[in-house]
Parts: C-alpha cells; sequence; structure tokens
C-alpha cells in the first residue's frame, strides 16, 4: 500500500512540477512573478477538452491543442500585461498586479463560456489498468508520467543545447549584460513565455485526463502549489521545480494517507516554510549572480 | 416610500387571491422565497401552489374554500421572522406553511411556539429543528436519517448474495451536511444494522486528487463503500475506486442525487444507490401523471422543492377536513390543526405516499430508492 501511495503522490507531483517549471521559467529570465500562469494552465486543459468533445481526437491531441493555446495565450500575456511595464522601467507590483488582472478576465471569460461548474475529461485511458499486484496504474496515469518525463528532457535540451536556450540561460544570468552582447531579449522573453505556458498547458490536459475534472478555478489553487514549488525547488532553477513537484505530490499524498484530508494543505505549505526556514534559496541554488 | 409599500402589500394579497379572510374559509400563510437567494425554489413552489388551488381549494362542508397568503421571504432571515409575526398577529391564519430554508425556518420555529400556531417547513433539511420547537413545529421532509435507514436496508438486501458486514465511508469533511451525515448519521445508523465501520476517510470540497483516500480504503478490503458527499466530490471518489479497482458496491447519500453526478463519474457510476423523498422520473402514475401536467403548463421539470410543497398543502387540507375546523375560532383551530399534525399516522399524500410524524415532529415514509442505470438515476427493484 506505501508503494501505492508513493506512486499516486508522484502522479500528482508530476503535474505540479509541469506548473511550477512555468512559473521558474518567467521567473529565472525577468525575475518577475507571472501570477496568471495558473489561468494559462486553466485554458490550456479547456483547449484540450474542446478538442476532445468537438472532434473526438484522443489525448495526443488534446495535449498538442493544449500546448498550442497555452502558448500562444502566454505570448499575448507577454505583450499584453508584461512588456509595456517593463519597458516603462524596473517596478517588481506592477508586473505581479497586471497578471492577477489577466488571470482574473480569463477566469471570467471561461466561466462565461464553460460555466462555473466542473466539466468531466472523457477518456478512455483511464479505464485500461495494470494491475502489478503491488502496485494498481491506470494507462492515463502511464501516459501522464511518459508525457511529464519527455518534456521535462526536451526542456532539458532546449535550454542546453539550442541557441534560444543558451539566449534563455543568458539573459537569466543579466538581461542587460544580454542585450549588450546582442541577444533580442524581446524574442528571448516572448519564447520563454511560449515554452513556460506551453509547458503549463500540456499539466493542464494532463490534470484533466487523470483528475477527470475541468474548471474555471481550477488554476488558482494550482498556480498557488506551483509558486510553493517553485520556493521549495529554488527561484528560477528548472531541475528544482521538478524535484521540489515530485517531493511536495508525495508530501501531500502521504499526509492524506496516512493522517487527514484537511491536513493535506498545511502539510503542502508546512513543508515550504521548513524548506525556506533551512535553505532560504530553495532545494536547488541558482547562481549568486542571477541573485540580484 | 410609504405609499410604495402599502401598494406592493395590497399587490402581495392581491396575489394570494384573499384581501381579507371571509367568514368561514380556512386561511393558511405561505412563505416561500420567490426572490433573492433561492428564487428558483420558490418560482417553481409557486408554480405547484397554483396547481394545488386549482384542484384542491374547494374543502367543502363547514370549511368553505381554503385560502392562502403568501408572502416572500426572499430566502433572508430577517423576512421570516417578520412575515412569521405578520402572519400569526395580523392575518390571522389557522396554520403557516413555511419558511423554505433551514436557517430560516431555526429563526421563525419559536415565533411559532410562542404565538401557538403551528408550523411547518416543507423542506428545510438541518437536524433537529422541528425537535427544539415542539409541540408547535413541523417537517414534511425526510431528514437524511429518515432517508439512510430504508436506504441501507435496501442496500443490505439487494447485495444479500454476498453479504455486507464491513464497511468504509468516504465523506467530504468541508461540506456541512455531508460531515454530519458522514460521521454521525450513516455511523448510528450502520451500527443499529450490524455493520462495522472498519474507518472513515474524509476529503474537501473542490479537492481533484481523490487517489490517497481510495487507496487507503482498498488497503481495508471492505465489502462495501458508504460516499457522503455531493455530486460533484462523490463522483470523482466513486471514479477513482473504480480507477484502483474497488469493485465493492456503493452506496451513497443524498447530495449525489443530480446528472452532473452520473456525467462525472461515467461508467463508474453505474449501480450506485441514493434514496430521494420526490424523483420527478418516478413511473408510479400519480407522480407521473403530476410531473407530466407540471411540466405542460410550466415547460420544465419540477424539483423537490415543488414537490414537497404540493404534497404539504395537500396534508394540510387533509388535516383541516379531519378536525372540522371552519376558521371561525382562530385559537381553537390553531390547537386542533396541531393535535392533527402531531398524531398524523400512515396518511396518503399525493406524490410522495404514507406520510406519518415522528416524535421530533419530523416526516417519516417510505423514501424512493434510486439506483443509476445506464446514464440516468432510475428506482431501485
Amino acid at each position: 500500500m506505501f508503494i501505492q501511495q508513493l506512486a499516486n503522490g508522484v502522479m500528482l507531483g508530476s503535474t505540479y512540477a509541469l506548473v511550477a517549471i512555468g512559473y521558474t521559467l518567467v521567473f529565472g529570465v525577468l525575475r518577475l512573478l507571472h501570477l496568471a500562469h495558473g489561468e494559462v494552465f486553466m485554458v490550456g486543459a479547456f483547449a484540450g477538452l474542446q478538442v476532445v468533445l468537438w472532434w473526438h481526437f484522443g489525448p495526443f491531441v488534446a495535449l498538442i491543442a493544449g500546448l498550442v493555446v497555452a502558448a500562444l495565450l502566454g505570448m499575448v500575456l507577454e505583450v499584453v500585461a508584461f512588456r509595456p511595464i517593463r519597458k516603462r522601467g524596473n517596478s517588481h507590483l506592477a508586473p505581479i498586479v497586471s497578471t492577477i488582472g489577466a488571470g482574473l478576465v480569463l477566469q471570467e471569460v471561461m466561466t462565461k463560456v464553460f460555466g462555473a461548474e466542473q466539466t468531466p475529461f472523457p477518456s478512455d485511458l483511464g479505464k485500461i489498468a495494470y494491475d502489478l499486484g503491488f502496485i494498481h496504474v491506470t494507462g492515463s496515469q502511464v501516459f501522464i508520467l511518459a508525457v511529464a518525463i519527455v518534456s521535462m528532457a526536451v526542456l532539458h535540451f532546449f535550454v542546453t543545447y539550442t541557441r534560444y536556450g543558451m539566449a534563455m540561460r543568458a539573459a537569466s544570468e543579466n538581461l542587460q549584460v544580454a542585450a549588450i552582447l546582442g541577444v533580442n531579449v524581446d524574442n528571448v522573453v516572448l519564447v520563454t513565455f511560449a515554452v513556460a505556458s506551453a509547458l503549463g498547458g500540456i499539466a493542464g490536459v494532463l490534470v484533466g485526463l487523470n483528475f477527470n475534472a475541468i474548471s474555471p478555478y481550477m488554476g488558482l489553487e494550482m498556480g498557488i502549489k506551483g509558486m510553493a514549488v517553485m520556493l521549495i525547488g529554488g527561484l528560477g532553477s528548472i531541475y528544482g521545480a521538478m524535484v521540489g513537484g515530485l517531493i511536495l505530490g508525495i508530501v501531500e499524498v502521504l499526509s492524506v494517507a496516512y493522517l487527514a484530508s484537511s491536513l493535506r494543505d498545511a502539510f503542502a505549505f508546512g513543508l515550504m516554510i521548513l524548506i525556506l526556514i533551512v535553505r532560504p534559496r530553495g532545494l536547488f541554488q541558482v547562481g549568486i549572480r542571477a541573485e540580484r | 416610500m410609504l405609499r410604495l409599500k402599502t401598494t406592493l402589500l395590497v399587490g402581495a394579497i392581491a396575489l394570494a387571491g384573499a384581501p381579507i379572510p371571509a367568514m368561514a374559509d380556512v386561511t393558511i400563510g405561505v412563505l416561500i422565497p420567490s426572490s433573492g437567494k433561492g428564487a428558483s425554489y420558490g418560482q417553481q413552489q409557486q408554480n405547484a401552489i397554483n396547481m394545488f388551488m386549482d384542484k384542491y381549494a374547494d374543502i367543502g362542508g363547514k370549511a368553505g374554500k381554503m385560502k392562502l397568503v403568501i408572502y416572500d421571504t426572499r430566502g433572508e432571515n430577517t423576512e421570516a421572522i417578520n412575515l412569521t409575526r405578520k402572519l400569526i398577529d395580523s392575518d390571522n391564519v389557522v396554520a403557516i406553511v413555511g419558511p423554505q430554508f433551514s436557517a430560516e425556518a431555526e429563526v421563525a420555529f419559536p415565533l411559532a411556539v410562542r404565538g401557538q400556531t403551528t408550523m411547518i417547513t416543507p423542506m428545510a433539511a438541518k437536524a433537529g429543528i422541528a425537535a427544539a420547537n415542539r409541540p408547535w413545529a413541523f417537517r414534511f421532509a425526510l431528514t437524511t436519517g429518515n432517508v439512510y435507514g430504508p436506504l441501507l436496508d435496501v442496500w443490505l438486501k439487494k447485495n444479500a448474495a454476498k453479504p455486507i458486514k464491513k464497511v468504509v465511508i468516504l465523506m467530504d469533511g468541508k461540506d456541512a451536511v455531508s460531515s454530519f451525515d458522514g460521521k454521525t448519521v450513516f455511523p448510528q445508523i450502520l451500527k443499529q444494522k450490524g455493520l462495522e465501520v472498519l474507518d472513515t476517510i474524509s476529503f474537501q470540497t473542490g479537492d481533484i486528487d481523490y487517489s490517497a483516500q481510495i487507496t487507503r480504503a482498498k488497503g481495508l478490503n471492505p465489502d462495501g463503500i458508504v460516499v457522503s458527499a455531493l455530486y460533484n466530490e462523490a463522483a470523482h471518489a466513486v471514479a477513482e475506486a473504480r480507477k484502483q479497482g474497488m469493485k465493492q458496491p456503493i452506496v451513497a447519500g443524498v447530495g449525489i442525487n443530480d446528472p452532473r453526478f452520473i456525467q462525472i463519474a461515467g461508467s463508474a457510476a453505474e449501480g450506485v444507490m441514493t434514496g430521494s423523498d420526490f424523483f420527478a422520473e418516478d413511473p408510479k402514475p400519480a407522480v407521473a401523471a403530476w410531473v407530466a401536467d407540471y411540466d405542460k403548463r410550466y415547460r420544465q421539470k419540477p424539483s423537490n422543492a415543488a414537490g414537497e410543497i404540493y404534497d404539504t398543502l395537500y396534508l394540510m387540507r387533509e388535516c383541516i377536513k379531519k378536525t372540522g375546523i371552519d376558521g371561525k375560532d382562530v385559537k381553537g383551530d390553531r390547537v386542533k390543526l396541531r393535535d392533527c399534525w402531531t398524531g398524523m399516522k400512515d396518511v396518503e399524500a399525493p406524490l410522495m405516499g404514507k406520510t406519518s410524524m415522528d416524535n421530533n415532529g419530523d416526516g417519516v415514509r417510505i423514501p424512493t430508492m434510486l439506483e443509476v442505470k445506464g446514464d440516468k438515476f432510475v428506482v431501485a427493484q
């Protein structure tokens, strides 16, 4: 039973990780909080759902739809809610407020269009079950884990080996210096938003597939959890977000399994506070120079 | 402002069709939420009242016609208090049907006790509200406790081939009614029936991940599962249980009685049982005919709220007939009606059947047992 609970935690944690990576990518490059990221995740989930409902496509197409729509939405948010403020000067507060506003608009629009109630996500993957004796997994869980691992691996290669990845890392070291050295900062920021939001959209579809519940308000809680994971893993650290997500998922599931469901969030945020006390920079320390 | 108020008042009374209670007419007060919070309940109830009056207004004999004074509480406690006072002190009604919400009933019932007037709420659900205001307060609706007893009997009988001895309760710890049912009502009834509760496992309203709870329940290897939650959370819990390979029979509280439960849980909902006071798709001829008539007039399906006020008014009429009151001696009539409700035993209500009152002033009858078959609820056989 313990192994099954660990598996449950990994499933939940891998979606947290994907959401947290989005936060941490944006924060890593801009040193700004993108508080509409939870809503991007939610819109991605709805995009995936619509593809399934309207054209009866399978989960792969849903995933691509969620990815594309979320990436486009992320770029729009950059242009509308971040860039004008960024150009005007170095305010940390203004983008926070503007992204909260953008998030609320997205939430309200989705409520108007799809209603406030939860919508189920039709999928046959959940019905395929593998019983290995000590552990019981469904097709959708295998799919989620595979997609999460592949997405993180692709991200790793993108950041490490591609030109845009390198430019992103340069920009996260120092935006001004990168600009002086010939990096087109506006483009890099736009790509960062696209990649971060695409991962959020993937996470949205995965959550829809696994937990079968999509609602305009799902982004709120996931957004807060994503931020907690970012803090646990270390601000701006992609690998920190991956590990932090898994840790948070496992801690939550174990607290529900062996204590009580009302303690779920208490443990999640208790862990965050504990890590911030013991290791203020989070589990994975990012370069000192990046910490301005 | 004063003029406006007077006009409104006159309007309200005119709507009720009884400007001044004429002699030899029995006048009943009705409190419904026609606007504000829960307005859809109130509007449905107004429809049901119209249907009732078309058919049953004429009592005949000494009582003459049954008159209703209907006021809108807007679902607000202060309005419920003011209007209850008004019905008792100035409208001189012999009894009051309403208010509809538990919070309203809690504040209005004490006034009925003080004013020595029978007051019966058709639908308020909270446990103990009538019991706290004996002997004048009553409730027509079944309390969850009065639903779950017969429900568990049917559930156990249905699974007699593989008897259920040990159960796990899954409940929403954040929803007031669900957690009260899960922690208090279900365990009590299960114990009475000789079942063992292995564990009570909670989740929270709005949760999306139920894997940990279900894995824990699965580890206990129960013979059956009891779910006490509203339709969203119950659907997720049931779906997760089936997903993790739990095949045990499931019975659930009244909160799942909504088409969305089946929509969200999908095929996992198959066979899940619950109970309901009123079921619009009940094939019973009396119900089917009434629902068809309601549908024809108002182009929608009636809910619990409509059915419950219809039957409550009918039982009130039966009491007026039985006691032979004529509305001339209001004080005496109020006592006679109270005694009629207190001693009510197996009186046939047109929609929900033989109804009695227990010592708490709560209605008792056999609820309709429901079971998910295909993509809808059907009456369990």
